[in-house]
Parts: C-alpha cells; sequence; structure tokens
C-alpha cells in the first residue's frame, strides 16, 4: 500500500510544485532516465545502442575472449542480427531470437558452417523462444504465439498460431524470456514498466501459463525484470538472474542470482534492492527482511541475462550441474563491468561459489560484444549468444 | 537509385513531407532501412524501395547520406508555436536522446531544421502508437502530447537551424 501524508509543508509545497509543473507539461523523461537524481542530470551515461547490422567474422575477435585452460573458443555461427535466446528444435535445428531486430532465426548446422534463415520479422521485441514436440513458442511483448511444425517448414514457415495474447502492452522491460519448467508450463517476465516506479500489482514477476493458454498464474513477485531462468537438473528449482535498478549508484545496487523453489516469493522489488538497501523513495516503512535476498550479488549493473545449468560430459566432471550466467555489460556505471560468462557452483551447506569463465568482450572501456543467453550442444559443448555482434560463439573442452 | 528525387541531391529535401536526411547518424538511417524492409515502418512512397535494399546497401546509403552537411530550408514557421515548443521540448525530455543542439545521436535521429510537414506527420503517428520506433520510447514520449503541442513542438524544432 502507498499512503501519502503530508508531514511538513516543505513537502506540502513540493506537492504543490509538482501540481504546477504538471500543468505546465512537464512529463515524464524516457525510460532510461527515470529515476535518475537531479544532481546526474547531465551524466553522460547512457544505454549502449544496438548496432543495426551484425558484424562480419573478421570484426570478431575471438582470440580476445579468455577460457579456463583445456577450453577453445570458436565462432559458431555468425551474420545474426541481434542474436539473443537459443533453444533447440527436436531435429537439431538451433531457434534463435532477437530483440529490437524483431526477428526469429533459425540456425541449421551444415556440420563445416551454420546456415542461418530468418522464419519470422517485424516482431515486436520477441526475446522469448520455447520449443516442445515439434512446436516453437515466440514471446513478444503482449503475446505468446507458436508456429506448428516449424522444423519441415523452415522455408516456409506456418502462420504464428496466438497462445496467449493478454499481456501487458509496454515496452520498457517488456520483452521476454520464455521456457518451459519441468512441470510443462511456459515460464516469462512481466518486467517492471520503468527503471524504478510502484509498479501495478500486474508487473514486475515471473508468470506462468499452460502451453494452450490456460491457467495463467503468478509465480514469483517483487522481480524488476528477469529475462534469463532454468531449473536445476536435480532439484528441479528455479534459479534466475535480476537486473537491479539504475541511478543508485556505481557500485550499488548489485544485480542478483535467485532461487525460487515454490510459488508465491517476493524478491523485494520496489521496496528493497540486492536484499539490504532499502529503496530511498519506496523503501519507507518497509524491512528488507521481508523479503527474499538474493543467492548471489552478482554485481552492480552487470546486466545478467541467460542462466544455464550445465548438463553435459564434454567438461570436467565439477562443471556437472554448474550454472553459467551471461552478463550483457554495463552502461549506467563510469567504469564499464559485466560483458563475460560467470559461473556458478551451488554448495551443500555452504555460500555459492562464484566465478569467471569466460571474459574479454570488454576490452580497457572499449567492448566489441556481448555475451547475453547460454545454451548447451548435444555434445556438452557451450554455445553464447552476442547480441551486440550478431554472433554465436562455441567453447569446447579438450583433456 | 532514386533516393535523390525526394530527399535531395545533396540529402537535403526540399518537397514538403519528405524529410532531409544529410547528416543523419548512421545508426538511425540503417535502423529504419531496415524497419522500412520488414514492414515494422510503412510508407507508401518509401516501403517499395526499401523493399529491395540488400543489406549491404542498407550500410551503404546510411554511411555516405551521415557524410552529407546538413542544411535548413526555407518553412514557414508560426513565431508564436516555435516559442510554446521551446517550452515543451524542455518539458518533454526531448534533448535527453536527441541531444541538446537537436542533432541526433546512434539511432536517435537529427531533428534540428526537419521538414514541418514531416515533423507532424510522424509526431501523430507517434501519438496514434501506429509509427513502430525500436524500443517504444517515442511512443510513450508523445502520449501526453495534445494535437496544439505536437504543432508548437514541430514548428519550434523545423524552424532551428542544423547544427554540423
Amino acid at each position: 500500500m502507498r499512503r501519502i501524508t503530508l508531514t511538513s509543508l516543505a513537502l506540502a509545497l513540493g506537492v504543490v510544485l509538482a501540481l504546477a509543473s504538471l500543468t505546465l507539461g512537464q512529463q515524464a523523461p524516457p525510460t532510461w532516465k527515470q529515476g535518475q537524481p537531479r544532481e546526474l542530470a547531465d551524466s553522460p551515461l547512457a544505454p549502449i545502442a544496438q548496432p543495426p547490422a551484425p558484424k562480419a567474422p573478421g570484426e570478431i575477435p575471438i582470440e580476445k575472449i579468455k577460457v579456463p585452460p583445456g577450453f577453445k573458443v570458436s565462432l559458431w555461427a555468425h551474420g545474426i542480427s541481434n542474436a539473443r535466446a537459443m533453444t533447440w528444435g527436436d531435429k537439431g535445428t538451433l531457434f534463435v531470437s532477437s530483440r529490437v531486430a524483431g526477428n526469429v532465426y533459425a540456425v541449421v548446422d551444415k556440420g563445416a558452417a551454420r546456415e542461418v534463415k530468418t522464419i519470422a520479422k517485424g516482431l515486436n521485441l520477441p526475446n522469448g523462444v520455447a520449443f516442445k514436440d515439434g512446436t516453437l513458442y515466440i514471446a513478444e511483448v503482449s503475446r505468446i504465439t507458436k508456429m506448428e511444425g516449424i522444423e519441415d517448414r523452415l522455408d516456409n514457415p506456418p502462420d504464428m498460431k496466438v497462445v496467449y495474447d493478454v499481456l501487458p502492452r509496454d515496452l520498457p522491460h517488456g520483452w521476454k524470456y520464455l521456457a518451459f519448467g519441468p512441470d510443462g508450463k511456459l515460464y516469462f517476465n512481466i518486467g517492471a514498466p520503468c527503471n524504478i516506479c510502484m509498479p501495478p500489482d500486474t508487473h514486475a514477476n515471473i508468470s506462468r501459463v499452460n502451453p494452450d493458454g490456460t491457467g495463467f498464474e503468478y509465480y514469483a513477485h517483487g522481480v524488476r525484470n528477469s529475462v534469463g531462468f532454468d531449473w536445476h537438473p536435480v532439484t528441479k528449482e528455479l534459479y534466475f538472474t535480476t537486473h537491479g535498478r539504475d541511478w543508485l549508484g556505481e557500485d550499488v545496487p548489485s544485480d542478483r542470482f535467485d532461487h525460487a523453489p515454490r510459488k508465491g516469493l517476493h524478491f523485494g522489488y520496489p521496496y528493497c534492492h540486492q536484499g539490504d538497501i532499502p529503496d530511498p523513495e519506496y523503501g519507507k516503512g518497509r524491512a528488507c527482511s521481508e523479503f527474499a535476498p538474493p543467492l548471489i550479488k552478482t554485481g552492480p549493473h552487470v546486466a545478467g541475462n541467460g542462466v544455464h545449468f550445465y548438463t553435459g560430459s564434454m567438461f570436467p566432471g565439477e562443471y556437472k550441474n554448474r550454472a553459467f550466467l551471461a552478463q550483457r555489460g554495463s552502461w549506467n556505471r563510469s567504469q564499464k563491468i559485466g560483458f563475460r560468462v560467470m559461473m556458478v557452483t551451488l554448495r551443500t551447506a555452504d555460500v555459492p561459489k562464484y566465478e569467471a569463465f569466460a571474459e574479454g568482450w570488454l576490452q580497457g572501456d572499449q567492448i566489441w560484444g556481448r555475451p547475453v543467453y547460454v545454451q548447451e550442444m548435444r555434445d556438452g559443448s557451450l554455445l553464447v549468444s552476442d547480441d551486440y555482434a550478431g554472433a554465436i560463439y562455441r567453447i569446447t573442452y579438450q583433456r | 537509385m532514386p533516393c535523390a528525387a525526394c530527399h535531395g541531391p545533396d540529402g537535403n529535401a526540399t518537397l514538403p513531407g519528405m524529410p532531409s536526411l544529410a547528416g543523419q547518424p548512421v545508426f538511425f538511417t540503417h535502423w529504419q532501412l531496415i524497419k522500412f524492409r520488414d514492414g515494422r515502418r510503412k510508407d507508401p512512397g518509401m516501403s517499395p524501395f526499401a523493399a529491395n535494399l540488400s543489406d549491404a546497401d542498407m550500410a551503404d546509403l546510411a554511411a555516405y547520406y551521415a557524410t552529407l552537411p546538413p542544411r535548413g530550408r526555407p518553412q514557414a514557421v508560426d513565431a508564436t508555436k516555435a516559442a510554446a515548443g521551446q517550452r515543451l521540448a524542455a518539458a518533454n525530455y526531448c534533448t535527453s536522446c536527441h541531444r541538446p543542439d537537436l542533432s541526433g545521436q546512434q539511432q536517435v535521429p537529427r531533428l534540428a531544421g526537419q521538414d514541418l510537414e514531416y515533423l507532424l506527420r510522424l509526431l501523430r503517428a507517434y501519438k496514434a502508437q501506429t509509427a513502430a520506433d525500436l524500443d517504444g520510447t517515442m511512443t510513450m514520449a508523445v502520449q501526453p502530447l495534445s494535437e496544439a503541442d505536437i504543432e508548437n513542438l514541430a514548428h519550434y524544432i523545423a524552424g532551428l537551424a542544423p547544427t554540423p
């Protein structure tokens, strides 16, 4: 509940001034600038622009990506504008989403090279792709659709049939990650429609719906925006990344890696950030102890996206059930941070181990790519998508 | 390439309703061509041309127009409306993305000195939520504007001299 109490003349005056500026037409700033304190009004920080075209292979310096000994990075596919989430078809097609490019792609492995087909275009931030029983599911801002039998018709894709189309139309944090849970339901985020605000009850959550469009329900609350999650291979419990709010500081709040073993938990937004920082405006009268704390503070502004628990056998035995986290990297921080793939080892009766797996997309203060999602190949190698370079990397291991 | 017929031989259009492309940021022109080609942005005059452009054509055109110097054009700008528009531009955060001189950056277009009719058409389309923008920023920004606000803003922007 939000209560407004006029406790002082100054506050009352402030309300009057706010109303006065409203009548003069003072409007809300663009979402990326919202919540920016007055003293930072001239800050040069702004979101990193998405290039309109993917980079040519010669402009992709994969040798700069550093991985642990025994691992090797290669350029698996390129020319995929704004390549984001990845999901496998039953017959070995890799379906790849995009965000502002508005496309969904099918990548066909031809052995020595990959063929990229655009199977849908002009969509509304189609960041979510999931596949089950021959059908590809696509999540745009306000709807989930499906293409049945798509793998047999990559050159003549079937119509997109609506699964669920009564989702909010807000564009800020409106793009969705989409994945099938172990319960066979489709899970996706409905992000807060702002940087920091009191979201409507319908926003700032992870939701789920049956693949036939029935049974919609909220699963996790107080989640500012999660565009990456996976279920632990053994416990089948949900883990997800969350982007923290902007303009609170260079080093706060930390982004989060969260654990939601059951439905109904509240993760704090907008009242409490990173488990222990009350929001200067919305935190009043609330305590951080009311909310589920982060499993890991992943770092300020790192922009954790993809989550993938490793189940393959190519990597050394200790990698089994580790989570890989792709971090697309910061904009709301003078010194860039993120632009890397981290890994998490969950440990019984101990805090998780959190360490770098692949980094090098950031060189000094210059970036040449942004790792955004992680997927596993059948042979146990790891694919990493890069929406800035429009490429997919493959990481292999040889003893 | 028939681009010059509408957009001017030096990228500075003179026909009413036609936008100037000279000095537009590379990312802006490139993204618009992509959106015309994939159908997110529609225009009876422009869509057919964009439909046949290759990826390389679009990159080359965007790079070319960015190098051309932008010039103002004679326009019937109403001084009273422009003065009201200047206040609206400040109150509506136009300069946060379009820069203080409205010269644009990255995917954000240069506006100063743009064609009045074109500005009106685009602002009204954003208000009607039919102008596809990349991420919704413009659609949201224009929602609070009245038709009178839109006219005032357009007069202000059209009357500005483009900076290099």
